[in-house]
C-alpha cells in the first residue's frame, strides 16, 4: 500500500510538473515559430527560451527521484 | 578566441574609385562600415551622381531580365566555368534581346496548349449530350447547326426562340430538344447557313448562350465535331512535347551563360551597394572599415601599388564607440570549429571578450555521451553521422554531424562505463559496466549525485569565469553579482561536506558564513533591492546545479525505453514479430538519442553555463568581396 503510494506520489510529482512545462513550451513555441518566420537569426534565442521551462520536469523529477528513495 | 581587428580608413581621390573598390573586392578581407555610424570621421556622406545612379538602375533591370529568363527555362542545373569577357554587359544585353521573343514564343504556345488540354474535354460532354438529337438535316450541304444549353428553369424562352428561328426562316429551320440531366436542356438548330447572321443575332437578343467551340475545331454537326474534338486531344501532347524540346534545346545552349552574367552583375550591383556607405570631401572619398590586423600592411601595400602615393591608409584610434561595432571573426582549432555554429546560433561574443567555442567543444560531447551513454546506440549513430559528414562539403548541418559523431563517440565510452547497449541487451549478452549499472535502483541516488556534481563543477568554472571576465571589464556589477554567486557556491558545497561528513562539523559556522556573504555580495550588485533579490539569485543558482539532473533523467528515459523494446520482443511469442517490434521501438529511441541529448546538453550550455559570463552581442564579420572570380578580366 505505502509502495503505492509512493509510486503515485512519484508519478504525480513528475506528471503535473510535465503538464505545466508543456503548457509554458506550448505558449512560447507558437510565439517562437512566428519570431523565427520573420526573423531566422533569433533561431538560437527561442530555443533557449524554449528550454527554460523545462527546469520545472526537472525539478519535478528531483522531487519523484527523493519521493522514491527516501519515501520507499 | 576573437581575431584582433583594427579601425582603418582609407583616403583616396574620387577618380580612383572604382580602382580602390576593385581592389577590395579582390582582397576581400575589408568589412566596410557605414559613415554615418563613425562619429569619429568628418565627412559628408557619398552622393551619387545621376549617371551612376542610372547605370546601377540599368544594371538592375538587365539582371532581372537574366533571372526571369533562367526561371522560364529552368535554370542552370550545374555550373560551369565560363570567362566573362570585358564586354559582357553589351553581351548580356544582346543576349537578352535575341532570346526574349524566343522564349515568350514558346511560353504562349505551351500554356495555349496546356489550356486547350485542360478545357476540351469540358465541350466533349457537351457535344455528347447533343449527340442522340442530331437530325438528317445537319449532313445536308448548305445546312449549319447551332447547340444551345439552357437550364431547366428557363426552357419557356427556348419555346420563344425556336418559334421566332422558324418565323424568321420560313419552316426551312429544323429544332430538336431534350433533358441533358435533371437541370439542363439542350437544343440543336439546324438551318440554312445564310440565316447565320440573323439566328446568332436572336440569339444574342434574347440572351440564349450557345455552346461556342475552340476555332480549332471542325465545324459540322455535333458527332462531326466531336471527332475532331479527339484527334486535336491526341494530337495537343505531341505539341506540348515539340514545344518542351525547343525550350530544353534553347535552356541547354544559354543557361549557363544567362547565370554567369546574372552573377557577375548581381555582384556587381552588391559592390556598388556599398558606395551608400562612404564618405566624401570635393575632391576625395572617405572609406572607413574593419580589417584583421595581420592583413594591414598587406592591404595598405597593394591599394598603394594600385594607385600610387594618392592614396592614405591608416588606423584609427579604437574610441569606446568603435569598440562596440567590431566585427567578430571567431578562431578556434580544427576540432573546435564545428561548435561556432552552435555558438553563433545563440550570438556572436562581444569583442575581446572570452568565445565560448572551445568550452563547448570540450563539455557538450562529454554531456551527450553521459545522457546517451549506450555502446550500441553510440555505434549506430557514429556511423550514421560519419556517413553523412561525407556527403556534405559544409554548413551547418555538416558541423552538427560532426559533433553528433564526436557525441557519439563519448556516447560508446560511457556505455562501457554504465553496461549498456541498447539497453540492457549488452547485460543480457554478457556486458558487465565498468562503473555502475544507472539503470539499477541501487544505483540511481549515485547518479543523482554524478550529475548534481557535474552540474557544479560546470557552473563553478562559468562563475570563474564570469568573474575574470568582469575583472577585466572592470564592471563592479558584474564582478559583485558573479564573485557573490562563487562565494555563496563555495559555502553551499561546504555546508553540504560537512553533512555528508566529509569535512569536520567545526567548519559549519564558516560554511554558513561564506553562503551569507556570498548573498550579501550578490544583492550589493542590486542596490536595495539585492536585500529580496540576493537571496532569489541564489535560489535560482541553486535551481542552474538541479536542472543538470536532466543528464540523469533523459539518460534513464532512454534506458527503459531500450528495455521495453527488449522485454516486449522477449514476450511477442514469435521470434520474427519480436525482433520486428525491438528494431521499431530501438529505431524510435535512437532518433530521440540523436535529438533529445543534443537539444539537452546545448540548453545547459545556453541557460545555465553562458549566462555566467558569456557576453554576446558580437557583430558578424562580413568582408567586402566579390562572389565570383575576379581574376577574368572583369
Amino acid at each position: 500500500m505505502d509502495a503505492g503510494l509512493t509510486a503515485i506520489g512519484a508519478g504525480l510529482a513528475v506528471g503535473l510538473a510535465a503538464i505545466g512545462t508543456g503548457l509554458a513550451q506550448a505558449r512560447i513555441g507558437s510565439a517562437g515559430a512566428g519570431v523565427i518566420a520573420e526573423k531566422p537569426e533569433a533561431l538560437g534565442s527561442i530555443i533557449l527560451l524554449v528550454a527554460i521551462p523545462e527546469t520545472m520536469v526537472i525539478l519535478g523529477f528531483a522531487v519523484a527521484a527523493m519521493v522514491l528513495l527516501l519515501g520507499g | 578566441m576573437n581575431v584582433e581587428m583594427l579601425p582603418i580608413e582609407i583616403i583616396g581621390l574620387k577618380r580612383d574609385l572604382q580602382n580602390i573598390l576593385h581592389a577590395l573586392r579582390k582582397l576581400g578581407c575589408v568589412h566596410i562600415e557605414e559613415l554615418v555610424e563613425t562619429q569619429e570621421i568628418s565627412a559628408r556622406p557619398l552622393t551619387l551622381d545621376r549617371e551612376m545612379l542610372q547605370e546601377q538602375e540599368e544594371l538592375g533591370f538587365l539582371a532581372a531580365r537574366l533571372q526571369g529568363l533562367l526561371d522560364n527555362l529552368g535554370g542552370a542545373s550545374h555550373r560551369l566555368d565560363i570567362t566573362l569577357e570585358q564586354d559582357y554587359r553589351l553581351q548580356a544585353r544582346q543576349g537578352v534581346e535575341t532570346l526574349l521573343p524566343k522564349v515568350q514564343t514558346l511560353i504562349n504556345r505551351s500554356e495555349k496548349l496546356k489550356s486547350e488540354l485542360a478545357s476540351l474535354p469540358r465541350y466533349e460532354a457537351s457535344l455528347r449530350a447533343l449527340l442522340p438529337i442530331i437530325p438528317q438535316s445537319a449532313r445536308l450541304p448548305g445546312n449549319r447547326s447551332i447547340g444551345v444549353l439552357v437550364s431547366r428553369e428557363h426552357v419557356g424562352v427556348l419555346e420563344a426562340v425556336a418559334k421566332h428561328i422558324l418565323d424568321l426562316t420560313a419552316g426551312r429551320a429544323e429544332l430538336v430538344a431534350r433533358d441533358v440531366d435533371k437541370s439542363t436542356r439542350a437544343m440543336l438548330i439546324v438551318f440554312p447557313v445564310e440565316f447565320t447572321q440573323e439566328i446568332e443575332s436572336l440569339l444574342g437578343r434574347e440572351d440564349v448562350s450557345r455552346l461556342r467551340l475552340p476555332t480549332e475545331l471542325e465545324d459540322g454537326p455535333p458527332d462531326v465535331i466531336l471527332a475532331s474534338l479527339h484527334r486535336r486531344m491526341a494530337a495537343i501532347p505531341d505539341e506540348l512535347e515539340i514545344v518542351e524540346a525547343m525550350q530544353a534545346e534553347l535552356a541547354a545552349e544559354w543557361c549557363q551563360k544567362l547565370a554567369a552574367w546574372r552573377d557577375a552583375l548581381q555582384d556587381e550591383l552588391e559592390a556598388s551597394s556599398v558606395l551608400s556607405c562612404l564618405g566624401e570631401t570635393d575632391l576625395t572619398f572617405v572609406l572607413v572599415g574593419w580589417i584583421p590586423a595581420k592583413e594591414f600592411s598587406q592591404v595598405q601595400q597593394s591599394l598603394q601599388e594600385q594607385v600610387g602615393e594618392t592614396i592614405l591608409v591608416r588606423q584609427i584610434p579604437l574610441t569606446s564607440t568603435l569598440r562596440k561595432r567590431v566585427p567578430i571573426i571567431l578562431r578556434n582549432p580544427q576540432p573546435a570549429k564545428p561548435f561556432e555554429s552552435l555558438v553563433n546560433l545563440l550570438a556572436l561574443p562581444r569583442y575581446g571578450h572570452l568565445d565560448p567555442t572551445r568550452l563547448m567543444a570540450l563539455f557538450l560531447p562529454i554531456f551527450f555521451g553521459m545522457i546517451l551513454g549506450d555502446v550500441g546506440y553510440g555505434l549506430l549513430l557514429l556511423l550514421i553521422s560519419l556517413g553523412l559528414t561525407r556527403k556534405l562539403n559544409s554548413g551547418v548541418a555538416r558541423d552538427v554531424l560532426i559533433i553528433l559523431a564526436i557525441g557519439a563517440g563519448w556516447s560508446i565510452l560511457f556505455g562501457f562505463l554504465y553496461g549498456e547497449a541498447f539497453g540492457t541487451l549488452g547485460e543480457q549478452l554478457g556486458m558487465h559496466a565498468l562503473w555502475f549499472e544507472r539503470a539499477s535502483a541501487e544505483h540511481l541516488a549515485g547518479l543523482l549525485v554524478m550529475t548534481l556534481a557535474v552540474g557544479a563543477i560546470h557552473l563553478t568554472l562559468g562563475l570563474i569565469l564570469g568573474v575574470w571576465e568582469a575583472y577585466k571589464e572592470k564592471n563592479r556589477t558584474h564582478l559583485l553579482d558573479r564573485g557573490g554567486m562563487l562565494v555563496g557556491l563555495m559555502g553551499l558545497f561546504l555546508i553540504v561536506a560537512v553533512l555528508t561528513d566529509f569535512l569536520p562539523s567545526s567548519l559549519m559556522t564558516p560554511a554558513i558564513a561564506l553562503l551569507i556573504l556570498g548573498i550579501v555580495l550578490m544583492g550589493a550588485s542590486l542596490g536595495w533591492l539585492g536585500i529580496l533579490m540576493g537571496p532569489i539569485e541564489f535560489i535560482g543558482l541553486i535551481g542552474n546545479i538541479l536542472s543538470y539532473l536532466r543528464i540523469a533523467a533523459i539518460g534513464l528515459a532512454s534506458v527503459y525505453l531500450a528495455k521495453v523494446a527488449n522485454d516486449i520482443a522477449g514476450m511477442a511469442g514469435n521470434l520474427i514479430v519480436g525482433i520486428i517490434i525491438a528494431l521499431l521501438i530501438h529505431a524510435l529511441n535512437l532518433v530521440l538519442g540523436a535529438f533529445s541529448p543534443t537539444i539537452h546538453s546545448l540548453r545547459l550550455h545556453y541557460v545555465e553555463f553562458f549566462r555566467k559570463f558569456y557576453e554576446s552581442g558580437g557583430r558578424p564579420y562580413q568582408p567586402f568581396k566579390s562572389r565570383i572570380p575576379l581574376d577574368q578580366g572583369l
